[in-house]
């Protein structure tokens, strides 16, 4: 007898589909389906379980991804002792039933449900891009169909017009059988509910909102409805265009930190169109419009395809061979640090480069630089979580798998956009808050999360920008003074001095509700109702983004989010824990593998002897000592004068970081600037050396997403200019004199794993048999480690931090009244140098000015006004839109286009423990104007001038950059 | 050194001890300040905040002030 007693995970092949979805149910039922005798969980349908027997009964509304939904009537089959022809998609199995899958009358009963599908449905097979891979041809194959007796002269549906709107998938409605598959995936995979069939009986047919083309509704381009579409009827342009690809590989994506798997579906060295993948851990077989369609920029003309140098930043640029690039920027860094000294210069490593890439450059610097000058973009953007949550319980990780909120009661989201940020973990977030979980949200703007379709009501807590501890304190007081603690978890598992300083604190009269209500501007009310939602759950779990990381007090707001999840018992276990979630797909593995100047890969601080001398052994060199300078400390030296060359891999800091008139002031003072990347970048235009990047299609590597898990990137096509990053930084070493030779990533791996303890059972032999892993992976969690703090911390006990709120001194004031606040949306990524380059444009063409129809009011503006925004430290010119999902005094912006300036208004303020730049704060001006400020008309001309430059290096290239 | 540079140092060192002064226990927060620069800062930063610190200092305030002789013994 064939037993199943974890469907959801043993033995299934993620490239099939078994019809409705996996029972996690314990109790086994027995039953006989086509005398093949089969035990599987309770509640399985009987279509499931023929499948599991490897039986496939025909379907076509059926999918298991969706619940099932009984409409074609295909999946019918006989069960002894019951009448008719049950649905086999929506019989769950009963012990001992006799299911019979196929006999004569079953057989024709099908061909009379595919006579009537075929009788409505276009003959076109062989034109039709479905063609090859198409469910409705190959039903009608299966059950035998060889006549249309109705004719196809009634009246049809097969000259319905197709919608082209969308720019990347076609929707054929004349191609439609009206299965559900699309409406159930938006509602049920995405949760969205942009789908819906419109009409009844004949007139039905699936409409995007209400009756709008797919662009001008509410679809988010998620492609959940062409995955599931069984027809041509929603199908990829990319397929209509090339065909049916041939071969496929799992990869991961490049996108966010949710770090999706995806089979890249290929025709030879072209992607035609990328899949998200079942088998993936993190993603389910979900995806968003990035990581779906947004794929073009790989092949964009713009792509760097050979290495370039130039003495100064105000002449053409030379294209040369890979040698000679590489011998002129080793020998300048050696000319350099000759001159002016071994910490004069340094580098940064890629969050978006892979952990073996990511290892490499760390090294590099530490190794054949001779210092420690290494940082990466997270000191941008989660340096805070590394402080705070090493500070509080050990380990600067997030401490749950993404499915664990499956299990959560009450969901805290704090200063984070998952639906544009985080795709598909919303989706999975949404599904969640359907099935009735609670959801606080502590955001200065009412995102969309709080307007979850089916998701109960949430509570809104719309704090001013820069008071995150006032309101994390005020939510810990209500839990220690009306005894909400988890005691039982605080005695086991936390330090009892550091608790009780903490009581002590928190429970001052200076952090009730009431007292912070006037700094927060967050009802009291409201906060004791959500301390009580989160503290009352049973399963309590926070999530938070960059809303918590970039400010002053950052590192206190982290140590004030774990505090109450220790002090709530809200750790240790699934559906709880404290989740960061990360903004680029490696920025995790960046932190891990030792891009801080202070730490080793593995956060091992290169002060202790231990450590760094089992580096040296492997490494064999000898290890400074001291920590490097941080990225913001790079710049101020550059200015200064005792900073004079930087290795770039991966980032775009000259449009990234705050304060941009004071990063280009540095990039400019560099002596030698070598930059790596995809593209011309904006740092780029402040470089002598330009190597070509490698996409993530190009290379073998490894990501590590948000959840710690460890997934592989698959090289699918050639690197465009011949090197993987990888192989560009070894090569950068050997040249520098450091030799480094590795043959395949796989063997950086093995390096890494023999220097970092939380690493050393990972290897790509485990990834291929695992699928991915979640580090801790060592002798003590073999296999990885979903949960974390299961049983105690990795320094022990738990540790309270104080957390004072401190006032930012960034304040709004005469001149600048309103507070500015920075974020993203979902069709772009970060600077946008990808996304930019494929048709995600048509979704932001543009960054806008978001204001409060009062404050436009105010200032005589309406929507679409160009807007000048001033701080006080720059100006820029940006177009209005009039939003109410900010309170009045509060403005904001996204950074995805470098010549909106965006963060030439950001100051240089930062979190006092990282530096990390408070982007979230920003006291401003907006007042009407009618032209470009000062520094957009100078960054059109530098801009122009650097393209130009680039167009000069290379005849070959001077068509491809117009 | 530039004017900025050391003025950046004097801002974050400020900062880190206004962000742990616990009920204005100075030594507690001079303690954690000088930690905190040992373990992330950089060589050249604490020489700067050093010597600044010996010949001025103006600037600091009183918790750094300490933290900086603390950080001079750890080093």
């Amino acid at each position: 007898m064939l037993n199943y007693f974890d469907p959801a995970t043993e033995g299934l092949n993620p490239n099939r589909d078994y019809g409705t979805p996996a029972q996690l149910s314990e109790t086994l039922v027995a039953l006989s389906i086509d005398g093949v005798d089969i035990r599987v969980p309770e509640g399985t349908s009987v279509l499931r379980a023929a499948a599991l027997a490897g039986i496939n009964i025909p379907k076509l509304c059926a999918s298991d991804n969706l619940e099932a939904f009984g409409s074609c009537r295909l999946c019918a089959v006989e069960v002894e002792g019951r009448r008719g022809y049950p649905a086999s998609c929506t019989t769950p199995v009963a012990e001992g039933m006799t299911v019979t899958t196929q006999n004569n009358k079953l057989g024709k009963l099908r061909r009379n449900i595919m006579e009537l599908y075929i009788s409505d449905h276009p003959l076109d097979c062989l034109t039709c891009p479905a063609n090859g891979n198409c469910e409705l041809q190959d039903v009608a194959g299966a059950v035998g169909l060889r006549e249309v007796r109705y004719g196809f002269d009634g009246e049809n549906h097969l000259d319905a017009e197709t919608d082209d709107s969308n720019p990347y998938f076609s929707f054929d409605p004349s191609k439609c059988i009206v299965c559900s598959r699309c409406v159930r995936a938006c509602e049920e995979v995405q949760g969205t509910f942009a789908l819906t069939i419109d009409g009844r009986g004949f007139d039905s047919k699936v409409s995007a909102s209400q009756n709008e083309n797919f662009m001008d509704s509410e679809c988010v381009s998620c492609g959940a409805c062409v995955q599931a579409c069984p027809t041509s009827t929603l199908m990829e342009k990319s397929v209509i265009e090339v065909g049916q690809p041939e071969h496929s590989v799992v990869t991961t994506c490049a996108y966010c930190g949710v770090g999706c798997s995806f089979k890249a579906e290929m025709k030879g060295n072209e992607l035609v169109r990328m899949v998200p993948y079942k088998g993936g851990d993190a993603n389910h077989g979900h995806s968003c419009v990035k990581g779906r369609f947004a794929f073009g920029y790989a092949t964009h003309k713009d792509r760097i395809k050979e290495p370039m140098i130039r003495h100064t930043i105000d002449e053409p640029w030379r294209a040369v061979s890979w040698d000679e690039a590489l011998g002129f920027a080793a020998s300048r860094l050696k000319a350099i640090q000759a001159q002016h000294g071994r910490e004069s210069i340094g580098g940064i490593t890629s969050s978006r480069c892979t952990n073996e890439e990511t290892y490499l450059v760390q090294k590099l610097i530490r190794a054949a630089f001779g210092n420690n000058n290494t940082d990466t973009c997270a000191r941008v953007c989660h340096s805070p979580t590394g402080y705070g949550l090493k500070t509080t319980m050990g380990e600067s990780a997030g401490t749950q798998t993404f499915d664990s909120v499956m299990m959560s009661d009450t969901i805290l989201v704090i200063g984070a956009n998952p639906t544009d940020a985080h795709p598909v973990f919303a989706s999975q977030m949404r599904k969640r808050l359907r099935q009735g979980a609670k959801l606080i949200v502590a955001d200065p703007r009412y995102i969309d999360l709080l307007k979850t379709p089916h998701g109960g009501e949430g509570i809104h807590l719309p704090l001013r920008p820069g008071t995150n501890v006032a309101l994390i304190n005020s939510l810990a007081h209500v839990v220690v003074t009306e005894g909400l603690e988890d005691q039982e978890f605080i005695e086991s598992r936390c330090e009892p001095k550091a608790y009780t300083d903490w009581r002590n604190f928190i429970s001052e009269d200076r952090n009730s509700p009431e007292t912070l209500e006037m700094i927060t501007g967050v009802a009291a009310a409201d906060v004791r109702r959500a301390a009580r939602a989160y503290a009352r759950a049973g399963n309590g779990a926070i999530y938070y983004g960059l809303g918590v990381t970039e400010h002053s007090q950052g590192s206190t707001m982290v140590m004030g989010i774990a505090n109450l999840a220790m002090a709530t018992g809200n750790i240790g276990r699934e559906g709880v824990g404290v989740n960061p979630l990360r903004g680029q797909n490696n920025v995790q593995g960046s932190c891990d593998m030792g891009s801080f100047p202070h730490e080793l890969p593995g956060y091992q601080h290169i002060a202790d002897d231990l450590v760094r001398g089992r580096f040296e052994a492997v490494w064999g060199v000898t290890l400074d000592n001291e920590p490097g300078l941080r990225i913001p400390n790079m710049f101020d030296a550059a200015i200064a004068g005792t900073f004079k060359a930087m290795y770039v891999q991966g980032e775009d800091i000259a449009q990234s970081d705050p304060n941009t008139h004071h990063v280009e002031s540095a990039l400019k003072a560099l002596d030698c600037l070598i930059v790596q990347d995809i593209f011309l970048n904006e740092t780029a235009k402040f470089a002598h050396v330009l190597l070509p990047g490698s996409t993530f299609l190009e290379k073998n590597g490894t990501f590590t997403n948000a959840e710690r898990r460890i997934n592989r990137v698959r090289k699918v096509m050639p690197a465009v200019a011949g090197l993987e990053d990888w192989e560009v930084t070894c090569a950068l070493s050997n040249a520098l004199g450091y030799p480094m030779h590795y043959n395949h990533p796989s063997e950086i791996m093995d390096e890494i794993a023999q220097l970092t303890p939380t690493f050393t059972g990972v290897s790509y032999d485990k990834l291929e048999q695992q699928g991915s892993i979640q580090w801790p992976c060592n002798g003590d969690h073999p296999d990885g480690t979903p949960t974390m703090h299961t049983l105690d911390f990795p320094i022990g006990k738990g540790h309270f931090a104080i957390t004072e709120y401190l006032a930012t001194e960034e304040r709004t004031n005469r001149r600048f009244p309103l507070l500015l606040t920075t974020g993203r949306i979902l069709s772009q990524y970060n600077v946008g140098a990808q996304t930019r380059r494929t048709d995600n444009r048509q979704w932001h063409q543009e960054d806008l000015l978001e204001i409060h129809p009062s404050d436009a009011e105010l200032r005589g503006v309406h929507d679409g006004d160009w807007v000048g925004i001033s701080s006080r430290v720059g100006q820029t010119v940006l177009r209005a839109k009039l939003s109410d999902r900010m309170l009045p005094g509060v403005v904001y912006t996204t950074f995805h286009h470098p010549g909106s300036g965006a963060n030439i208004i950001t100051t240089e303020n930062s979190d006092w423990a990282t530096n990390c730049p408070e982007y979230k704060v920003t006291a401003v001006q907006a007042e009407k104007v009618s032209q470009p400020s000062q520094w957009q008309q100078q960054f059109r001309d530098f801009d122009k001038r650097q393209k130009e430059y680039l167009e000069q290096a290379d005849q070959d290239a001077t068509t491809a950059l117009k | 050194m530039s004017d900025q540079q050391l003025q950046n140092l004097i801002n974050m060192i400020n900062q880190i001890g206004a962000n742990n002064l616990h009920h204005d226990d100075e030594h507690d927060a001079a303690e954690m300040v000088a930690g905190h620069l040992k373990k992330f800062w950089a060589r050249s930063m604490k020489a700067q905040l050093i010597s600044y610190a010996d010949s001025d200092g103006a600037q600091l305030s009183p918790v750094s002030r300490l933290a900086v002789e603390r950080l001079k013994q750890k080093r």
